[in-house]
């Protein structure tokens, strides 16, 4: 019709393309990124390819999210255009049923078709992995080829089968000669959707998947709270992938089509797209270097917080004993404690002091063999022997610290945080300006701390106070609740002042002389997390030595100076805090031991109850709040 | 043809294993008592009164339906417009711009929406610009804003490509028998192109809505911690709370509201189909 009539549409159109794309080329520049801000260029820079490379968790997340979408496409495919075939053929009850049946994972929530995923691999006892994951993209990709290959056996003449096998065909052959041929748009187009919906997917994955097998989705979501920008190196990487895919599907078919038309030529360069993401895969993979050693052969199943291992005492530990380690996180220990009480093996844990207590007393941890335990003596005094585990016997500490207040001195005037301690966060000249942690028990603690209670009480009003105070807290100072976000927005100077804990607030005094730790003087938690081995790890000999691993100096040393929190390693906290030691002058690195208000937090099933379902309110009315 | 059609039997076993079996279970945890197990279990409709009768529940359901509504409105009034614009190109350039907002859907939503972060953060492109034009402070990052951009960022794609479709099927003779019978463009386009379009419209609707409803990553990445839509609280049930069968409850009003709307949308469009069809006659 009219053409260039229309400049509404075109600016329109513009802007729509834009939109669409701005994010992915501001993704791509920052990859590029010479710094690690994603708010300013400071120049060009492969570093972050580098450390994608590198990183372990990118390789093979990366290696999982193509190889279960090869996987899932193909048989998704076969087995849709089978079903479809079969389907087309059946009597009409069965076919209508199955088709509402079908747009069950179309038609739900997301959410919802995830969750019904992770409660029947819980339910039937099945181990949450790779092939969880797998079968449940199989599971979501079938309906969709299905869709798209149905409407293509809709138009074909029903007769045409029957009057291929009357000439003599076979089934086999009146299927792949006659009707596979006259289908075949169909079927790639339907291909092509599943490998989509499986490179692309996050909810199911996240809620299907375990034992550490993750996808890239799975990997952005959980580093998402600190700025890196490996991410950014990771995606440019699959935007390059999934456009080479997409023109080899598109655009050379189209060309070949100017001289001789046959549909089956489509599926060469598909399956050549195919093969080369097969190839990618497969490098990625034997990326993965497997050592020689006293292990070799055996993984090690670690489930530990983010951020909290070294940079390199993972590959040291398989370099020297041949083993395959492989690591999981968590962002509480409450999420870890769901994955240990649903039966899912691992073979060390680092769970924090009050939940080892709770652990024990469920029977989910076994006791250490002290005769395999070399690095005890090796750990500071204050950290050993605790009231959750008299006698260690259970669990050897990896770090410990302290919950105090994070502020930057330039903001923040020291004697309100002197003369307020904890209540500065009900202050409303910081109205807006403070950040809360999205823990319940350190919250509660803060609240309890600041009334001049315990925090391990048990007395159902304090709690109730601590719940007001909290409340008022954020219905009046419209505070932001993070996790590690507080983090990297601290040492920008973002606000004024927030709760954390204090390996966090080494790191940002680090990397921003203007911040201060200030721990009140009402008392604070004084926390640790240990090493322990569950009940039903597959390999506690191996959990041993890594345990005597990163014990030992070199390991908390390589763990301390990197993430920056306390080493329970004395010799490795007093050389990081020293003279000339990375945190020299922090005074967050060194948790405090002489205040009598301090307290470790003890597990109590009734309170922990209460708590919980207190904090999920208060978040929720922090939520409606504004 | 009976030979052909046991080939639908292995997938009709699966599908009751993937597919049915799954939802039954939501159901099931539903509407028992926590720490049972299939073999001993008492029923109990707690969860579901604990749900309603909540009003800080209700509001988080409410603003979920209400942020979902706003994607879907804003998605639509940028969505109409281009995709008639795009039907009304020529052949080659319309399928370069579809190829073109194909393509930024084949790269993973997750990553699309990180990216967003820091284009929004203070001192990001967004935040400057916005800076620029309006002075003063302000936070982008972390509001309800930044959540609903995000929401039409991730799903307005669905909405061009659904009414696309559904204009491009469109006999193009109709609108010249309208002008030839001497409809003004204003009239053609209500009476004709319009109603016309109206199965993409509500295919597109279905896709955005849907969708915006249930996000969990959306509000969780833009909206940080203190952002609860109810997708959010689901998550929270299963992954950190640990509470299947309030979780479950949840899930299972969630996913009969949308099967009670979306059934609501196909009727009234059904019932549009309908009048036209005996108006014609």
């Amino acid at each position: 019709m009219k053409k260039g009539k229309r400049p509404a549409g075109k600016i329109l159109m513009v802007l729509v393309i834009a939109f669409f794309y701005l994010p992915i080329l501001y993704m791509i520049v920052f990859s590029f990124n010479e710094s690690r801000s994603l708010t300013g260029f400071t120049g060009f820079s492969l570093r972050w390819y580098e450390r994608m490379l590198e990183s372990r968790t990118m390789r093979e997340a990366l290696y999982t999210t193509f190889s279960i979408a090869l996987v899932a496409t193909f048989v998704s495919t076969v087995v849709g255009t089978v079903s479809a075939i079969g389907l087309s053929k059946s009597r009409k009850v069965i076919r209508n049923i199955m088709e509402q049946v079908d747009n069950l994972p179309m038609m739900n929530p997301e959410i919802v078709t995830a969750i019904g995923f992770m409660l029947l691999f819980i339910t039937f006892r099945v181990e949450k992995g790779y092939l969880t994951m797998l079968l449940a993209h199989i599971a979501f990709c079938i309906p969709y080829v299905i869709l798209s290959v149905m409407p293509k056996i809709r138009s074909l003449d029903p007769n045409l089968a029957d009057a291929a096998m009357d000439l003599g065909a076979t089934p086999w052959q009146a299927m792949t000669k006659v009707i596979i041929p006259q289908i075949t748009p169909g079927i790639v187009a339907g291909a092509l959707i599943a490998f989509t919906m499986s490179v692309d997917d996050f909810i199911i994955s996240y809620f299907a998947a375990g034992g550490g097998v993750k996808n890239l989705s799975m990997v952005v979501y959980t580093m998402s709270k600190r700025i890196n920008p490996s991410i950014n190196a990771a995606s440019t990487l699959m935007v390059v992938i999934i456009t080479i895919v997409l023109i080899l599907v598109n655009v050379l078919p189209k060309r070949k089509a100017s001289g001789e038309i046959k549909k089956r030529k489509v599926f060469i360069p598909a399956a050549m797209a195919f093969a080369a993401v097969a190839v990618l895969a497969v490098f990625l993979r034997a990326g993965s270097n497997s050592g020689t050693g006293p292990f070799e052969g055996q993984t090690l199943h670690i489930y530990t917080w983010g951020e909290y291992t070294g940079e390199n005492i993972v590959s040291d530990f398989e370099e020297e004993t041949g083993a395959k380690v492989i690591l999981e996180t968590f962002d509480s220990n409450e999420q870890m404690y769901i994955k240990v009480a649903n039966g899912e093996s691992f073979d060390i844990l680092v769970p924090s002091d009050y939940m080892i207590q709770r652990l024990i007393s469920e029977g989910y941890l076994q006791k250490l063999d002290q005769a395999q335990l070399s690095g005890l003596d090796n750990l500071a005094g204050s950290v050993k022997n605790l009231p959750y585990d008299p006698g260690n016997q259970y669990s050897v500490p990896y770090f410990w610290g302290t919950v105090g207040i994070v502020y930057d001195k330039t903001k923040v005037d020291i004697e309100d945080l002197e003369r307020e301690g904890f209540n500065i966060f009900l202050d409303e000249k910081y109205r807006g300006d403070i950040y809360l942690y999205d823990s319940e028990r350190d919250s509660f603690m803060m609240a309890l701390k600041a009334l001049g209670y315990s925090m391990n009480t048990e007395n159902m009003e304090e709690i109730q106070e601590a719940f007001e105070w909290l409340t008022q807290c954020v219905r009046t100072m419209d505070p932001e609740i993070v996790t590690d976000e507080i983090i990297d927005n601290m040492v920008q100077g973002r606000k004024a002042l927030g709760l954390i804990y204090s390996g966090d607030a080494t790191y940002v005094m680090s990397e921003n002389e203007n911040m201060g730790y200030y721990l009140p003087e009402t008392g604070t938690n004084i926390w640790s997390d240990a090493m322990v081995i569950p009940a039903n790890a597959e390999n506690p000999d191996l959990a041993h030595v890594f345990i005597n691993f990163a014990c030992d100096y070199d390991g908390a040393y390589d763990n301390s100076s990197f993430v920056g929190y306390t080493a329970a390693n004395e010799e490795v906290m007093e050389v990081l805090s020293g003279e000339g030691g990375e945190f020299e002058g922090i005074n967050a690195y060194i948790p405090r031991t002489d205040n009598d208000m301090d307290e470790v937090f003890e597990y109590n099933e009734n309170t922990r109850k209460v708590i919980s379902n207190l904090w999920s309110r208060i978040k929720i009315a922090a939520s409606n709040a504004n | 043809m009976k030979r052909f059609s046991q080939l639908a039997i292995p997938y009709i076993v699966w599908t009751v294993i993937m597919l049915v079996l799954p939802m039954a279970l939501i159901a099931f945890y539903s509407i028992t008592e926590p720490g049972n197990s299939i073999f001993s279990f008492s029923f109990t409709l707690d969860h579901y009164i604990t749900f309603f009768t909540d009003p800080d529940f209700l509001k988080i359901l409410w603003r979920s339906l209400w942020i979902a509504f706003k994607t879907t409105v804003i998605c639509l009034l940028i969505g109409y417009p281009a995709a008639y614009f795009i039907s009304r190109c020529g052949e080659r350039l319309q399928s370069n711009l579809i190829l073109c907002i194909t393509l930024p859907m084949w790269i993973n939503m997750l990553v699309r929406t990180y990216a967003w972060i820091g284009l929004l953060a203070e001192g990001g492109l967004i935040h400057r610009i916005a800076a620029f034009l309006i002075p003063g402070e302000r936070e982008l990052l972390y509001t309800e804003g930044a959540v609903l951009l995000g929401m039409v960022y991730n799903f307005l794609p669905f909405m061009i490509l659904q009414i696309n479709t559904s204009l491009c099927k469109m006999d193009g003779a109709l609108l010249e028998a309208g002008s030839d019978l001497g409809a003004n463009p204003v009239q053609i386009f209500a009476r004709i192109t319009l109603p016309l379009s109206l199965p993409g419209v509500v295919n597109g609707i279905t896709l955005v809505f849907l969708p915006a409803v249930s996000s969990f990553f959306i509000p969780k990445l833009l909206g940080g911690g203190q952002y609860f839509l109810i997708g959010n609280m689901i998550e929270n049930q299963f992954i950190t709370v640990g509470e299947w069968n309030f979780g479950s409850a949840v899930s299972m009003v969630m996913a009969f509201l949308m099967m009670l709307l979306m059934a609501v949308v196909r009727k009234l469009e059904n019932k549009n189909r309908g009048g036209k069809e005996e108006e014609n006659l």
